[in-house]
């Protein structure tokens, strides 16, 4: 059985665990139409392009799990539920990132256990380690696939495929890999962008990529060495410690501004930084002002790219990048 | 047709004038959202400030584009929450139509309305430079299970310290005991007012309960609330006795769904005044209504259990049922039902909630505070089609 997810935060290493495959739901190339008679025009087109695409039999996949992180996909779940054949479950991770929410992520994914189980999967201390140690393994290699030079093409397939596959895949590419040439570089941050076309128009007008994206770095940046683990509570505080330090994303609140410093660290290096934007976006569109303003005050010249899926214009963003470019270069 | 007005609405006036010049005078205060456990603050007498209230009262004073406009001139997205919005604008004009918030000595957002509140409190501490708190609440999409309790639970002791240390005052358990019993008498005098509107015809519409709903928001736990509603109740039994309906000759009876269009208040108001509609209800103000337990063992746990099954934190098979029971209990007609581009969690769900609500029902595309999407040709058109269905 595929079990869909949406967000980066889904604990996929207990999905593999229990022997199903973990699939990453994307938006897709056509315009929306169907969803479009059961959520409003202001969701983000993530959201309804996600749902576009199950209402229309595209997805192979027979659950899905809504990892809590924005209102709108806190209220996809049900809409999900009560207009596709898949099973749905609803994983509410923490909002508060901090000592005093990690038992309770750690009842949470009892919970999910519980309901894999239900669902026909059994997680063993067996089947989790491995599973651990797999997705550490893909993590790493992406990782190290990126630091020679990013390849967005392979971060998406991956995020589609069962992790045995997907490292062989990392594999193939690590072995043809050639170095980035030299030009300005530039961050590029926001939710999700599996349109691969965007990350193309970058390079294309000479610019090196570091990123800050969900389904780029953000979705194997996790900061946690892998551990030994003695049972299968031994693995779910792994995973809690593992998910807590991960790359922030702006949905939870974390103690110290922890979201902000990350990305003003990441900036340091770069001439420019691209908010890349998926338009109805809450939780990126309110960090943006303020976010700028401290980029800004680095020294960083910043760009607001406002995204819907699919991408109506390339030639409209592509104008706006190569000035950018000239901005910076 | 002129509509009728309650002298409560006066009196309400006052209580909230009064309330918002308390704010410029007291010593602590502490930025609130509006389904927080405000029992706290008043329990360690500190003051709470409704950045959510003052949005309502922006709105319905029609200066929503003006100030929504100061924080979009600094980059927030139009697309963005209203309220929010309103009141990022007002702390750069430095004013607004009450002359401003009084500065926050602490932040204190519970996201059981929506995840919006964490985003917009986090620019507020990051301009004001203050602690800010936030109460995180699981969403409740099937059942409340015993860790999302536990959970807040646990967050309500830890506020408690936060609260202590912020003001290095203490909490008093017989005072917190107080005022809950307050808090529970407040809510109740205020669902005896909503009750009303069962009678035939309805001595008050939901515009009524919009204009008069702010003491439960922001004085709930004092006396004032309890006081004022009751003596609403008053007016209002007066009406019924005399066989006196908020709207002349009522023939539809329609229950309001989401956040008002607070600058189109009145204008709404006629409409279906004028039609012979009466909206006897709504799901905004009946979301103050309940608390589902009060166990005096362990008042922090009735507090967590109370604030966690919150009408906009549950799943939409929860929501059909309360609207359903709405329904039922008002012998509602038919439903309005508001799409607030401010408002995510209220709003998205609510096309299949027309399916799974027992009577008949319109969507309509509004802003709760930004007038400039508001379409009235198209709301209009909407509106007549659905009441000559009803007919």
């Amino acid at each position: 059985m595929n079990i869909g997810y949406l967000c980066t935060y889904t604990p996929k290493e207990l999905i593999d665990a229990a022997g199903f495959t973990p699939v990453r739901i994307f938006a897709g190339d056509d315009q929306i139409s169907l969803a479009t008679a059961y959520i409003q025009s202001y969701a983000c087109s993530q959201a309804r392009g996600s749902f576009e695409r199950a209402l229309k039999g595209e997805l192979d996949v027979q659950a899905v799990v809504f990892t809590r992180c924005c209102d709108t996909l806190m209220r996809l779940a049900d809409i999900w539920e009560r207009n596709t054949d898949m099973k749905v479950y609803n994983l509410e991770f923490p909002s508060r990132i901090d000592e005093e929410s990690k038992d309770y992520y750690f009842r949470e994914l009892q919970d999910f256990v519980n309901i894999l189980k239900e669902w026909g999967g059994d997680v063993t201390v067996d089947s989790l380690r491995e599973s651990l140690k797999l997705y550490w393994e893909l993590e790493e290699k992406l990782k190290k696939l990126f630091e020679v030079k990013p390849d967005y093409e392979a971060a998406k397939k991956v995020q589609e495929m069962n992790v045995r596959d997907a490292i062989e895949f990392v594999d193939r590419r690590l072995r043809k890999v050639e170095k980035s040439g030299v030009g300005p570089k530039v961050l590029i941050t926001g939710s999700v962008c599996p349109f691969l076309e965007v990350y193309k128009l970058f390079e294309e007008a000479g610019l090196l990529l570091k990123d800050d994206i969900c389904t780029g770095t953000r979705f194997f940046t996790y900061n946690t060495p892998l551990k030994e683990i003695e049972s299968v509570e031994d693995g779910l505080r792994f995973l809690v410690e593992k998910y807590f330090n991960k790359a922030p994303c702006p949905t939870k609140h974390f103690p110290n501004d922890d979201r902000f410093n990350y990305i003003l660290e990441l900036a340091k290096d770069c001439d420019g930084v691209v908010f890349l934007l998926l338009k109805f976006c809450e939780p990126h569109f309110y960090d943006y002002p303020q976010l700028k303003e401290k980029l800004e005050e680095m020294g960083k010249k910043v760009l607001l790219l406002e995204l819907e899926f699919p991408i109506a214009s390339y030639e409209q963003l592509r104008t706006r990048i190569e000035a950018f470019y000239e901005v910076i270069a | 047709m002129t509509l009728k007005k309650l002298k409560a609405t006066d009196r309400m006036k006052q209580i909230m004038g009064g309330y918002y010049m308390m704010g410029k005078q007291t010593e602590v205060n502490g930025w609130i959202t509006s389904g927080a456990p405000v029992e706290l603050l008043y329990a360690m007498d500190i003051y709470p400030v409704y950045p959510e209230n003052h949005g309502a009262l922006i709105g319905a004073a029609k200066q929503g584009p003006y100030f929504s406009d100061f924080a979009e001139k600094r980059g927030f997205s139009r697309d963005l929450c209203s309220y929010a919005r309103c009141d990022i604008g007002c702390v750069f004009a430095g004013t607004s139509p009450v002359g401003g918030l009084p500065k926050p000595d602490f932040l204190f957002a519970c996201n059981n309305i929506c995840n919006t509140v964490i985003k917009w409190y986090q620019v507020l501490s990051r301009i004001f430079k203050v602690p800010l708190f936030i109460l995180d609440t699981p969403f409740v999409r099937k059942e409340l299970k015993e860790s999302y309790i536990q959970y807040v639970h646990d967050q309500l002791y830890e506020f408690v310290d936060f609260l202590e240390k912020t003001t290095g005052r203490e909490l008093s358990d017989s005072k917190l005991k107080e005022t809950l019993i307050k808090s529970i008498e407040g809510v109740n005098s205020y669902s005896d007012v909503l009750h009303m509107a069962k009678n035939k015809p309805s001595p008050l519409t939901c515009f009524d309960a919009f204009l008069n709903m702010a003491p439960i928001v922001c004085l709930r736990g004092t006396d004032y609330p309890i006081e004022f509603y009751a003596e609403m109740k008053k007016e209002l039994v007066e009406r019924v006795k005399r066989g006196e309906g908020a709207v002349e000759n009522e023939e539809v009876r329609l229950l309001w769904d989401n956040i008002p269009v607070w600058y189109r208040l009145r204008w709404f108001a006629e409409f279906f005044a004028d039609r012979n509609a009466c909206l006897v209800a709504d799901t905004y103000t009946n979301a103050w209504t309940g608390f589902i337990s009060m166990d005096k063992s362990d008042i922090f746990w009735s507090m967590a259990e109370t604030y966690t099954f919150i009408y906009l934190n549950i799943g939409l098979e929860h929501m059909a049922e309360a609207i359903n029971r709405l329904i039922n209990y008002y012998d509602v007609d038919g439903v309005v039902i508001h799409s607030n581009r401010s408002c995510k969690p209220y709003s998205f769900g609510q096309y299949e909630l027309q399916k799974m609500i027992d009577v008949p029902s319109v969507v309509i595309e509004a802003d709760m505070v930004d007038s400039r999407v508001f379409s009235e040709a198209q709301v209009e058109t909407r509106l007549e089609a659905f009441l000559e269905m009803l007919k």
